[in-house]
């Protein structure tokens, strides 16, 4: 039944029985007598970094209405709805133009998995991540943030870090 | 005829027999898990049991499987990056890179230097996350908790970095194909504006970097110097360099047999050759090597980061890549050093926007394979002690 196998090795015995135990208890000893590293968070908070993936903010001013990022997102979290105004033309004479105009834009955090895709994606500068983290709610739909509340995260936006040493002369293509 | 005295012979026998019956107990089939706290998840083991010892286990998984493969068919290139960060949540960054690299590799892209080597450095990072989580897990699992508390502290300051480049803790979605992207905290003016490691980012690595060798110092003492640990682990749980080999075991499982094989020095999808490092292998293939390995891992990785950190190069993020991605029909199999061991994608494209199929390969389930060997014969607390060792996440053989 059993196959009897054994270490070949050697066996790390120190000299003094107990003396592993006792160094193990001794760092314990002085870790003890250290300041604790946690925060007690309702009362301090940590800062999350400024690039933080923690919920996305929306520029209801820059939406076109494209609709890449419901299209690219993974999970299709992402809900939005427009429609097309006719605009007067800019000079006398001119053709009359069509605007999108943003009615409903929706997303819903407890299917998003926080990749970034719609953010990278969006070529009109109309999301954002902001590291504000604490949007807890009680039941899953509280979590569908509309368009007023994403809004509302506009002003925790963060500006960019700045940047380790030398700036790279590429960047995106 | 029988006398009065023979049936009392055979009477004798008989109850003889009966004691002999009572103490040879049946073999009893135990199952532990798929609910079970130190197997790392969902995995169910069906273990016929002698009294103590293990008679024979057979593995039962498949309780999280998530579809990976099926999911990646229908998911652009992109999208698959956010995916398989969740493969093996422990080392998220890690399994980025050999699906980037194949998908490139079929590109024929090349990513700069520098983004290779910021891709370098956030995998050893991943890579001292992942056995600093194996620090102190193992020990929890053979009932010391204190290593935990101490080995967690030190991966939230590797976590913070992470953090501070990438935007995620757990799942960076770092990766592009021709590069990496940093994460923008300002939306996608990113484009104009070139995002690149934060400030503070090489000063806090070299810190956390001391704080990790140190930790490593101190684990050392508190657990592989306990004599507990040691009666726990030494002898116990033995995997010869021989069957580890035949059972397909790959990274430090296999380097603690004492195969000193690293993807690192034989593949090419990093930069590895061009920095100092050592191959780690221990000779015995009990637990106790197991977990020093990894410990040994850590501060080798922790070489390997101070050097990319010293002679990081300059130059773009990014290679010149079309918008849309469109990979050209072809196959390819890139491999790469996984904290857990070997994890490779086997990219088939049928030329447009995403993968005709990907074969993922992870390192915990081929490393499960060798389970019903290992642990024939193994007493059921020893059970635990070997599971823990392998270093295993169950969303990583599952898939």
């Amino acid at each position: 039944m059993s196959i009897p196998r054994s270490s070949s090795g050697k066996r790390l015995r120190s000299v003094v029985p107990g003396w592993g135990l006792f160094k193990g208890m001794w760092l314990t000893f002085r870790t003890f007598l250290r300041k604790p590293v946690t925060v007690m968070y309702p009362v301090e908070k940590e800062i999350p970094p400024e690039r933080a993936r923690g919920v996305i903010a929306l520029d209801v001013e820059a939406c076109t209405v494209c609709m890449l990022c419901a299209r690219e997102c993974p999970d299709w979290c992402i809900y939005i709805e427009g429609h097309k105004v006719q605009q007067p033309p800019a000079e006398p004479g001119g053709r009359a133009r069509t605007r999108s105009v943003l009615d409903r834009f929706d997303i819903d955090f407890a299917l998003c998995m926080f990749c970034g895709i719609c953010v990278e994606v969006c070529p009109f500068d109309a999301l954002f991540w902001s590291p504000e983290y604490e949007y807890s709610a009680e039941s899953l739909a509280d979590l569908l943030h509309g368009k007023e509340r994403l809004t509302q995260w506009l002003a925790t936006v963060p500006e960019p870090p700045a940047l380790e040493g030398s700036e790279p002369e590429g960047g995106e293509p | 005829m029988t006398t009065p005295a023979d049936r009392h012979l055979l009477a004798m026998h008989r109850s003889e027999a009966a004691v002999s019956v009572e103490l040879q107990t049946e073999d009893m089939v135990l199952n532990i898990g798929p609910q079970h706290p130190s197997t790392h998840g969902v995995l169910r083991l069906v273990a016929t049991v002698a009294g103590e010892r293990v008679r024979s286990v057979q593995p039962v998984m498949g309780y999280m499987h998530r579809g990976y493969e099926k999911l990646a068919e229908v998911r652009t290139y992109a999208q698959i990056t956010a995916l398989v960060n969740r493969i093996d949540w422990v080392s998220g960054f890690a399994n980025e890179i050999p699906f980037i690299v194949a998908a490139e590799r079929l590109m024929g892209v090349e990513a700069p230097e520098r983004a290779q080597c910021i891709r370098l450095i956030l995998t050893e990072m991943f890579r001292i996350s992942n056995h600093l989580i194996f620090l102190c897990s193992f020990p929890a699992e053979l009932g010391a908790p204190t290593p935990l508390m101490y080995a967690l502290r030190e991966r939230e300051r590797v976590l913070d970095l992470i953090e501070g480049v990438t935007g995620g803790r757990f799942h960076p979605n770092f990766n592009r194909i021709g590069g990496v992207k940093p994460a923008a905290g300002g939306g996608s003016t990113q484009r104009t504006r070139a995002q690149d490691l934060p400030k503070g980012f090489i000063e806090g690595t070299r810190r956390a970097m001391t704080a990790v060798r140190h930790v490593c110092d101190d684990l050392e003492n508190l657990v592989l110097g306990n004599e507990i640990v040691q009666q726990r682990t030494i002898g116990i749980g033995v995997l010869p360099a021989d069957k580890a080999v035949e059972y397909a075991m790959s990274g430090p499982n296999l380097r603690a047999s004492g195969v000193p094989f690293d993807l690192r020095k034989v593949e090419d999808y990093l930069p590895y050759d061009r920095f100092d490092f050592d191959v780690v292998t221990m000779p015995n293939g009990d637990n106790y090597d197991r977990c020093r390995v990894r410990l040994e891992e850590i501060r080798q990785s922790a070489r390997i980061i101070e050097q990319a950190v010293d002679s990081l190069p300059g130059g773009p993020l990014q290679a010149k890549v079309p918008r849309v991605i469109k990979v050209p029909k072809g196959e390819c199999y890139v491999r790469a050093e996984n904290p857990k061991g070997e994890m490779g994608y086997h990219i088939v494209s049928g030329g447009g926007r995403r993968p005709y199929r990907v074969k993922i390969r992870s390192a915990s389930f081929c490393n499960l394979q060798v389970l019903p060997w290992l642990l024939e014969g193994a007493l059921i607390p020893d059970v635990i002690a070997i599971l823990g060792s392998l270093d295993f996440v169950l969303g990583d053989v599952d898939r």
